[in-house]
């Protein structure tokens, strides 16, 4: 019996099984098409840009950050992120933002901003450490 | 023009210096000079061509498109000269001028050791082959003219006595909503220009710069580290394909050990440095984010170490024989693997295909460089495991024996295998956005967690367990210390320090047991043997790094305060006061001042927020103040001049022109800028200055004008109020940027007339937290780097075959 083989392939079974179940259980999908994010109760990444015309609120009593998202096909949608205005917002082309809709509005947990054709996006600004 | 020719030669050369090691392998008696010629020739030029780039950046050559993006006359000398590496194409050029100078090291190694040199390098030269047709004119060269593709430059950028000039007219560009305006440059213009004998760089004064948040002295240091590790795994591979060429597997492992060791080190540091960069500047708190394209890097890291314990077995298993050792298709399969990885992680995150999931990828490069990119890593996937498949049935020809459970051989291939299922794990979570989906970050620390214990317990006991054979009783005595050791450290450690989370004391327990064996064996030979100890100091190095991960990631602690100036806070057993904010750095930032107090002594933490020009966004810097068994870490949330009396909510809006916004029941618009000839002169001239910001207030019908400004009087800038009583709102201009944007704080006033001489309450929203014992975690990778490097040491002297 070659033991290496055994002791090697114990131990990859019984990673392989877990990291299947935990993959499905932190699975969280992009969403470009704002229809399923909002007719949906699951965690999601939705992507999309944030609209300039109508103006972001922050405020500092409950300590959110208020905007709009549009997705591709122009749908708008509510977004309030528990957190302060990330740093790059004002010039942010297209933001990503991580959470769940409920009671009408995009609960966000963390979101991504993008600049345009610059080197790089802007770091996630999360809610929680 | 030079910089392109420079190049595309050395792509010649590069190809030549390939073609002639080969031949030199098949036996051909002249081609190794001209081989060794090839090379040179070729690394002297990319030195030269990087040195090109390098001037152009530093004297401001801006008629390259590459110095216009990534550069401008504010940058500091040491932000210029790592602006070279600010976008695709210099970083694949410092990629290049790594691994050409790897290589001149390289080839003058493998020409001391038999008939290493044409096979290695004639591997080595294929992959400077691939970089090279990468920066190439035909790819993300660094060279590229400004004019060669359309690109709109900002008006702030072109030198202004030409703004005038009846032959620009044609090239304007006005962006409406951002209220910019460019000039279009492309081949055209630059016909124009060229036909008045105007040069580009005097026609063009001034670049885009760098993002604010890589305008630190990280940027000089992380890159070029981190770019040194993935050129140094070219390495590896290029030994491991040298192995197959000439069907041996003995020498190869001694001769590449030193590499591997050294380029898994470098790399590491790299990618910590990341971290720390991250955790400094960026003020989430963090360290790791496992972003995607952090973990990418991570993954070569991991190989590399799992490659680094199945050597070792080859190597004490070939010792004083003929034969070939142990794993001999394993190390070649891990070799091959690191490299693989390394351009698995360029090719996510330069490919755009991470564009949504990361913060650090580059946007859409372009079909033709992805179809590079694919090409680039399909054929070394190719090459490597189309070479093994070759030689399979030679490899397999010695029967393998089988170990012992008990025996240290098969304890280290447990650790590569563990090490493996680590980078599995780090690999699907990274390359699930290629499929459209993500994990949480729980993914990673839920999947680490065993495996953190488990290499904590395997770390100890195999190197308790003797080679080939150990019996159990012989494992139990030596262990008895260690074991008892660490269940007394362990105790220590939930005791003062409360945790209840059996998983985590588990990984106390396997970090102290790890620690504490290690320790006991390098006190024993660092009086004899110090450069033996390589691999036990890594050891101690990884198990502090796994305590300080424990205490900051799992025990932090983070509360939000408002700081009213001069007002104490209790938090965290110190008295806090927000003493005031003072400009710093010639203006351009502010540094706000926490004054701490605990006992006797008393600290200073000013984190720093400032408005940055680049993009006309707020930006935050956390203070840190830094103790062994903890860091108190401050990030700066905002900062409001509140009028002492006024009550309720207060918002701040942003307006563009001609954009309203309700509050309290009352439509405000803004409607233009006060801005006329003479206040704009006044301003470019140095004068006192105001700026109006004309807005209209409407509320039950009625409709009124009112006015806030900006002035600058004496250079000190001041924003004004409007106070309307008879709609009970006060609005405060709290900023105006040149893209036609206001900010306009709007809160209610009571009714009460304000007492001008009264002062207004200034509050400092701060986020506060304790990260226990993250000193670990940096002190931890130093030591794990440096045990690395002891070891290079050693095995450079045995390399000698």
């Amino acid at each position: 019996m070659k033991n290496k083989y055994m002791f090697g392939g114990f131990i990859i079974v019984i990673f392989l099984g877990l990291m299947g179940y935990l993959f499905t259980q932190s699975n969280i999908k992009y969403e470009s098409d704002f229809t399923n994010v909002i007719n949906n109760d699951k965690t999601v990444k939705a992507t999309g840009s944030w609209v300039k015309e109508k103006n972001y609120v922050v405020d500092r009593e409950s300590k959110t950050f208020s905007f709009y998202m549009a997705d591709e096909n122009g749908k708008q949608m509510k977004v309030v992120y528990d957190g302060v205005m990330p740093n790059n917002f004002e010039t942010a082309t297209s933001v990503v933002v991580t959470g769940t809709f409920e009671n009408g509005h995009f609960h966000a947990k963390d979101i991504l901003t993008k600049c345009p054709s610059k080197y790089e996006e802007q770091p996630i600004q999360s809610s929680s450490l | 023009m030079i910089g392109s020719i420079v190049l595309t030669a050395a792509l010649v050369l590069s190809i030549i210096a390939m073609v002639m090691y080969y031949l030199t392998f098949r036996g051909y008696k002249n081609t190794l000079n001209y081989a060794r010629l090839s090379y040179h020739a070729m690394a002297i030029l990319v030195i030269v061509g990087s040195t090109l780039l390098w001037h152009a950046l530093l004297t401001h050559q801006y008629q390259y498109k590459y110095v216009y993006s990534y550069s401008n006359g504010q940058l500091s000398t040491g932000l210029l000269f790592s602006s070279f590496w600010g976008g695709q194409e210099g970083s694949f050029m410092l990629w290049l001028l790594l691994t050409a100078i790897i290589g001149i090291i390289l080839q003058s190694y493998s020409s001391k050791r038999s008939d290493l040199e044409p096979r290695v390098m004639a591997v080595f030269t294929i992959a400077t082959s691939f970089l090279l047709v990468m920066v190439s004119p035909w790819f993300k060269n660094p060279f590229e003219y400004i004019w060669a593709h359309p690109i709109f430059i900002n008006i702030q950028d072109i030198n202004p006595q030409y703004l005038s000039m009846p032959f620009l007219q044609n090239f304007f560009f006005s962006d409406q909503q951002g209220g910019q305006s460019f000039v279009r440059m492309s081949t055209e213009l630059y016909s124009v220009l060229s036909a008045q004998g105007i040069a580009v760089n005097n026609f063009i004064i001034d670049g885009r710069g760098l993002n604010p948040q890589l305008l630190n002295w990280w940027m000089q240091v992380h890159p070029p580290v981190l770019f040194i590790g993935f050129a140094m795994a070219t390495v590896p591979f290029s030994f491991a394909l040298a192995a197959m060429m000439k069907n041996e597997y003995k020498d190869w492992i001694r001769q590449a050990f030193p590499w591997v060791l050294a380029g898994t080190g470098v790399l590491g540091l790299g990618i910590m440095m990341g971290g720390y960069w991250a955790y400094e500047m960026l003020g989430w708190g963090g360290y790791w984010a496992w972003d995607p394209v952090e973990n990418s890097s991570l993954i070569p890291w991991l190989i590399g170490v799992a490659s680094i314990h199945t050597l070792l077995v080859q190597r004490r298993s070939q010792q004083g024989g003929n034969s070939v050792g142990r794993y001999a298709k394993t190390n070649l399969i891990l070799c091959i693997l690191t490299y693989v990885f390394v351009l698995y992680s360029t090719f996510l995150t330069r490919s755009g295909v991470l564009g949504d999931a990361s913060v650090h990828s580059f946007v859409d490069p372009g079909m033709l460089v992805y179809l590079f990119l694919l090409i680039f890593i399909g054929s070394f996937i190719l090459l490597g495991f189309g070479a093994l498949a070759y030689r399979w049935k030679d490899l397999n020809a010695k029967l393998p024996e089988d170990e012992n459970l008990l025996s240290r051989e098969l304890s280290l291939f447990t650790a590569a295998v563990v090490l493996g299922a680590s980078a599995l794990i780090v690999l699907v979570g990274t390359s699930a956005p290629i499929y459209g989906q993500s994990v949480d970050t729980f993914f990673y620390d839920e999947m680490h967690l065993p495996i953190a214990i488990i290499i904590g317990f395997l770390n100890g006991l195999s190197l308790l367990i003797k080679w080939k054979k150990t019996s159990t009783q012989e494992l139990l005595k030596s262990s008895i210390f260690a074991a008892s050791a660490s269940v007394v450290l362990t105790i220590i450690i939930v005791v003062l320090s409360g945790m209840s989370n059996i998983m985590m004391i588990i990984l106390t327990l396997s970090s102290s047991f790890a620690l504490i064996v290690n320790t006991e064996i390098a006190v024993k030979i660092v009086k004899n043997n110090m450069k033996m100890l390589g691999a036990y100091v890594a050891h101690i190095g990884i198990a502090l790094f796994f305590l300080g991960v424990i205490g900051s990631a799992a025990y932090s602690e983070e509360v939000d305060l408002d700081l009213v100036k001069n007002k104490p806070v209790q938090a965290f057993g110190y008295e806090m006061t927000f003493t005031g904010y003072q400009p710093i750095e010639n203006n351009t930032k502010y540094a706000f001042n926490i004054e701490l107090k605990k006992g006797d002594k008393s600290y200073n933490a000013a984190p720093v927020m400032y408005i940055a020009e680049f993009n006309n966004s707020l930006m935050r810097e956390p203070a840190i103040l830094s103790f062994f068994t903890r860091d108190v870490y401050f990030t700066p949330n905002g900062y409001e001049e509140g009028d002492s009396t006024a009550s309720g909510e207060s918002s701040v809006v942003s307006l563009q022109r001609g954009a309203s916004t309700e509050y309290a029941k009352t439509k405000i618009t803004f409607v233009d800028f006060d801005f006329p000839a003479e206040v704009r002169d006044a301003m470019m001239s140095g004068a006192d200055f105001e700026i109006g910001v004309n807005l209209t207030v409407e509320s039950e019908g009625k409709k009124q004008n009112t006015r806030v400004a900006m002035q600058n009087k004496g250079g000190e800038r001041l924003l004004t109020a409007a106070e309307l009583k008879d709609v009970n709102i006060k609005i405060q201009l709290s900023n105006l940027d040149a893209t036609g944007n206001v900010d306009l704080a709007l809160s209610s006033l009571d009714g009460v007339a304000i007492d001008p001489t009264e002062p207004k309450e200034e509050i400092f929203s701060v986020s506060a937290s304790i990260k226990p014992f993250i000193s670990l975690v940096w002190i931890g990778v130093v030591v794990m780097v440096l045990g690395f490097f002891v070891a290079v040491g050693r095995r450079l002297k045995e390399s000698l075959v």
